[in-house]
């Protein structure tokens, strides 16, 4: 499991409703809170497996679901059960959360749950240090070190800063850390990167990525945007008006939204892991093996040491659709593949084009449909610009 | 002069103590009014708030019938210890408790609102329980409020004269306090004393209250002043 970012087997729709009896790290929901405008109602079982994303509009119950789960939402009914691993001998161990039936509600403090909230929520009164030794000196194993943790969020330089004196992205790492020394089994994110700029969203991500791998911690991660969710998430679950819409693979699930008539919450694209194949071809191109035959080429000029897998997306709108191969064009990825399904949306039509093993979105106007008269089963060549396919946290 | 000082011991000692009761009961009365949110809420404010604005001899008069040995407060009282309660200090001590409790719980509870619950929920998520929270969290983030609430708590306490001279008469070393005094004094022509104690309690009460508004001034660079700014910065981006 050193390869990363790699895709997990993926988890099916099946998953919905079904619950594992087998001990696995995961998560057992079946609750129900009642609300103003919707219900929430989830019955899931989500596998502790890597970074969980959880996506939906505002008002989906996303944030409420982690509040539930960490033990802040009181008018809860149900049960939740989390079994992880017991260290040291690395067995499963269920513990009950919540069970209404019996009454049981384990207090947020008995949970071993973190959450990092969209406001970093560090005490004021106390220094950054402060802030950190406030888990430490709570925290019952003390398996985790405060030296490694500052370094894995590199604080080292900021220990004695007052915590208001910070930026929205130093304080979310402080408050990253300060959820990781109090030595949780399972952390929760709740949009902990809204308030930020993009260079320290970048960060963070690659941060919380990191850890994720060294300390073995599973995370739930709630965002409103895809893009974030895309580059880091094993596995996806999206929201909407309190229910469960969909469960699985990160890639799966967002194919499934584009086809879902979901354009105004998301950017349709085509979702990927892929292996780099070769770094900086001498031109600024990074090769991805697509499949046994067949790369494809981004603007990348970095190196990326000890990672074998790329996580990256492109967008439907920036793949075009020829129907001889274009051989004398300055776009340099170009794939031949069959049109599988064609779903018209407003005045757009978006293709799923089937090429090798993978399938592609593509967003065409319903004019160029009409043009190339494009019909289901028909062979096509896809091309895309190698600065369509994007990558962000790299 | 002795009995003026005497009188100035017994109202420290009266004060002191009941500012420190008034704390006691105060901070979990104000807490619990901070975070309720059912429609008694209102009702018990106004019982709080009630001595703001009631004639203290009324307070006076119907702890003076409650403290008798007739009516059940002051026979379990008398049960208790053997002694009468009206016209004792310990009388006088409940009734300054009711009669400072709003200076007490008005400041502590709205320190509390303010506060909010974020801080508490991140406390909570790293393992503090309820008391923890309050002595890391809650406590050092409300110290400004608890000392305006101490301090008021204390000078008005000195400052009381009606429901003292209802339920506790003048009673030297007892219940005969300064405000007490000043009125005997006034009372027999003696007005070099009356002058002493009232320029002596007008200062102490000046300098108290300098003390208060100083403590409580928004500072520039004052982590303090910082800390509550933070405060209610994450609770308006929470709204």
């Amino acid at each position: 499991m050193n390869n990363y970012p790699i895709s997990h087997s993926p988890v099916n729709n099946a998953a919905l409703n079904s619950r594992s009896n087998n001990k696995t790290p995961q998560l057992d929901l079946n609750i129900s809170i009642e609300y103003q405008q919707f219900d929430l109602a989830i019955e899931l079982a989500i596998p502790l497996i890597g970074i969980t994303g959880i996506f939906g509009h505002s008002a989906s119950g996303k944030s409420t679901l982690l509040r539930a789960i960490a033990g802040l939402e009181t008018s809860l009914r149900g049960e939740i059960t989390l079994t992880d691993t017991s260290l040291p001998s690395r067995t499963f161990v269920s513990r009950t959360l919540v069970n209404s039936e019996r009454g049981l509600y384990l207090k947020p403090e008995q949970r071993q749950v973190g959450l990092v909230f969209q406001n970093s929520r560090l005490f004021p009164h106390l220094t950054v240090r402060g802030n950190l030794e406030y888990a430490v000196k709570r925290c019952k194993n003390n398996r985790l070190s405060l030296d490694e943790v500052i370094k894995l969020t590199e604080l080292g330089a900021l220990l004695d800063h007052r915590v208001n004196q910070l930026s929205g992205g130093q304080q979310q790492r402080v408050a990253l850390a300060r959820a990781i020394l109090a030595e949780p089994k399972l952390l929760l994110l709740d949009e902990p990167l809204s308030a930020l700029d993009r260079h320290s969203k970048t960060q963070l991500l690659k941060m919380m990525l990191n850890i994720q791998k060294q300390l073995n911690l599973p995370m739930l991660y709630v965002s409103h945007s895809l893009d974030e969710l895309q580059q880091v998430c094993d596995n996806l679950l999206v929201l909407a008006q309190g229910k469960v819409v969909n469960f699985g693979n990160i890639h799966q699930v967002i194919h499934q939204l584009n086809n879902d008539n979901n354009s105004d919450i998301i950017h349709q694209q085509t979702s990927l892991s892929l292996p780099i194949k070769t770094f900086n071809n001498g031109h600024g191109l990074t090769a991805l093996a697509l499949n046994a035959h067949e790369d494809i080429f981004m603007v990348c000029d970095q190196t990326f040491e000890q990672q074998t897998h790329l996580r990256c997306f492109i967008l439907a709108s920036d793949i075009s659709i020829t129907l001889t191969e274009p051989t004398n064009s300055s776009i340099v990825n170009h794939l031949f593949g069959t049109i599988k399904q064609i779903n018209h949306q407003q005045n757009n039509v978006l293709l799923t084009v089937h090429c090798g093993s993978q399938d592609f979105f593509v967003t065409i106007s319903a004019f160029s449909q009409q043009k190339l008269s494009l019909t289901i089963r028909q062979q096509v060549y896809l091309q895309f610009k190698a600065s369509a396919v994007r990558t962000f946290i790299h | 002069m002795n009995s003026d000082l005497q009188a100035l011991i017994t109202t420290l000692e009266m004060a002191a103590l009941t500012t420190i009761i008034l704390l006691i009961i105060g901070t979990p009365l104000a807490w619990y009014l901070a975070k309720m949110t059912s429609r008694f809420k209102v009702i018990i404010e106004a019982v709080v708030a009630l001595p703001l604005v009631l004639p203290p001899t009324v307070l006076g008069f119907y702890l003076l019938i409650a403290f008798s040995p007739e009516y059940l407060p002051g026979q379990l009282w008398q049960q208790a210890t053997g002694q009468q309660l009206a016209f004792s200090f310990s009388a006088i001590v409940i009734g300054s408790v009711l009669y400072s409790l709003p200076f007490v719980v008005q400041p502590l509870q709205k320190a509390f609102e303010q506060l909010g619950d974020s801080l508490l929920e991140a406390g909570a998520l790293l393992g503090a329980g309820p008391i923890d929270r309050f002595f890391s969290i809650v406590l050092p983030l409300t110290k400004a409020s608890f000392i305006t609430a101490a301090s008021l708590g204390f000078a008005h306490t000195v400052g009381e004269f009606g429901v003292i001279l209802m339920i506790g008469g003048n009673i030297p070393g007892e219940t005969r306090v300064l405000s007490i005094a000043l009125f005997d004094h006034v009372e027999a022509f003696d007005y070099a004393r009356a002058h002493l104690l009232s320029i002596s309690l007008l200062i102490t009460s000046m300098v108290l209250l300098a003390a208060i508004y100083w403590l409580n001034l928004p500072k520039k660079n004052s982590s303090k002043n910082l800390m509550v700014n933070t405060v209610r910065e994450e609770k308006s981006s929470h709204e």
